[in-house]
């Protein structure tokens, strides 16, 4: 992952005394957002299927300028809201998706074989869950802003932290538009070269819950009373991840449960420090630190007030 | 990942060790009964640190390993000031020597926390705590001071005394280990603790070898 940033000392540790004032703004196009609104490509998350391809997104749309976190987003934030090219872009992945899933069901019904392709799209649920942290690990991490293809990402993971809140007021489209236009630009080629229902029932379910990570994200940031029941029950049985798993991300040292698909791998991951690990081993073969070992900084840690009317001392 | 080491066999016994030490073993590694051999001990090892059966293996190399019932070799190092450090100084009281990876990374936080914690208690038993990191003087000095450490750390520059004692590595090399040793008032080493990703239980497992001494 070509994300990694040399600045150590980028995020010194600060009192939250030092946190200069911030007045809500209206209507200000430097409003930060949580969601991917560049040319960033995701990468992918399940080594085994997606592949990067990185600087096609710069083909098909024009990103708009990265921001700097200033001040919290308002709820009617038109950053929060769906365009016609976040729509475009949710319906080309979602067709990538569907074509995989029926060309894996038509080739196991004239093959009269169901078991394998079943199999098949359960071990690519359970890989999408472990790509979604290991991407998420890495995102949270390393790099920033100013980091080659991965930057806006990097950017909007960074607001996500500090305005959590956010992703439940971010409107369908807007929310998975970015993933949608990696899943589409992978699945596609796959689509019209593989003729396998075994493959294609992984790919499919694999490519899917990549792709729906984000909504399954937004609902792990709900509250219990305003999800649909079926959401719920979903959470709660362990099939998509759940509140209180996903709310301990977010919650110091930041440096756990970052699946977020179905969380099944968080506990075996965080268990046996998988990602500690991971880190020791990059500061040690690359000498970058990564952003969970220090004290994180104001941009990182979630305001809770909805009104910033911090006051420097 | 946690492994005890027991004595070695005597003199006789450069031979290879039945279960040789493995970064990622769980197991107790089970060398067999050691003399009281006051060296600190060769071994012939193979390279892959794969058992050796009893014939003479195709290659090998000899390595020196601390183990316990050795006197392990000496050194000089800086510490934190600057000051250089003998570990003959330690002589005639108990010594835990800890070698960890780097400051300011989170487990070698949590454990020398947990030594500072402990502290008192491992004066108590009248024992010194030296820990020691392939990190320069500086860098032990802001470690200390930012975690408010009272006990020494060493600068072993290029991780010379870490090869020579033989303290081995984790995940295949790519992580310097983490073991700590307890030496008695002779300054023989009586425990071997290894354990790079439970950082705590170092101080447990000398804290209760030191009551026993």
């Amino acid at each position: 992952m070509a994300i990694l940033s040399h600045h150590h000392n980028k995020y010194p540790l600060r009192s939250l005394q030092h946190v200069p004032t911030c007045h809500h703004q209206r209507r200000s196009h430097t409003r930060v957002t949580c969601s991917v609104t560049t040319t960033s490509t995701k990468p992918s998350s399940n080594p085994d299927q997606l592949i990067v391809e990185p600087g096609l997104d710069r083909l098909v749309s024009t990103p708009p300028p990265l921001v700097t976190p200033t001040s919290s987003p308002l709820l009617n934030d038109p950053s929060l809201q769906s365009t016609w090219s976040h729509r475009a872009w949710v319906a080309t992945g979602c067709t990538t998706v569907m074509i995989s899933l029926a060309k894996s069901m038509v080739a196991a019904a004239n093959s009269h074989i169901w078991l394998e392709p079943m199999l098949a799209g359960y071990i690519g649920y359970i890989l999408a869950d472990l790509g979604s942290g290991v991407y998420h690990w890495g995102i949270d991490n390393y790099g920033d802003a100013s980091t080659p293809i991965f930057g806006s990402q990097i950017e909007a993971f960074q607001g996500h932290h500090k305005w959590p809140w956010t992703i439940t007021r971010r409107q369908f489209a807007n929310n998975l538009h970015s993933l949608a236009r990696v899943i589409t630009f992978t699945v596609l080629p796959l689509d019209i070269l593989c003729h396998d229902p075994t493959v294609q029932g992984l790919v499919g379910v694999c490519s899917g819950c990549i792709m729906f990570s984000q909504q399954f994200h937004a609902w792990a940031h709900g509250t219990k009373s305003k999800l649909p029941p079926p959401v719920v029950a979903l959470q709660d049985a362990g099939v998509l991840v759940s509140r209180s798993q996903h709310g301990a991300h977010h919650r110091p040292p930041y440096n756990n449960n970052y699946c977020i698909v179905s969380g099944i791998w968080n506990e075996i991951l965080d268990k046996h420090k998988v990602f500690e690990a991971l880190e020791m081993v990059l500061f040690f073969k690359l000498g970058v630190r990564p952003r969970s070992w220090s004290e994180p900084n104001s941009d990182w840690i979630e305001e809770t007030e909805t009104h910033s009317q911090v006051t420097v001392h | 990942m946690a492994t005890l080491t027991l004595p070695k066999h005597s003199f006789s016994s450069l031979l290879p060790s039945q279960t040789p030490r493995t970064p990622s073993s769980q197991s107790l590694s089970i060398v067999s009964k050691s003399s009281q051999s006051h060296f600190y001990g060769l071994k012939l090892s193979n390279s892959s640190s794969l058992p050796i059966p009893s014939s003479t293996p195709a290659k090998t190399s000899i390595v020196a390993k601390v183990s316990k019932g050795q006197v392990p070799p000496s050194f000089t190092l800086k510490d934190q000031d600057g000051k250089t450090v003998s570990l003959s100084k330690f002589k005639g009281k108990p010594v835990v020597v800890y070698f960890y990876p780097a400051d300011e990374t989170p487990g070698c936080t949590k454990q020398a926390c947990a030594f500072r914690d402990s502290y008192e208690k491992f004066k108590k038993a009248g024992a010194e705590v030296v820990g020691i990191s392939g990190d320069d003087s500086s860098s032990h000095k802001a470690f200390a001071k930012k975690y408010r450490l009272p006990f020494t750390l060493l600068s072993d520059e290029g991780n010379k005394v870490r090869k020579e004692w033989g303290v081995p590595s984790d995940l295949f090399g790519t992580l310097p280990g983490r073991e700590t040793y307890v030496l008695d008032k002779k300054g023989v080493v009586q425990l071997v603790y290894n354990n790079q990703f439970q950082p705590e239980k170092h101080i447990d497992e000398t804290l209760k070898l030191l009551q026993s001494l």
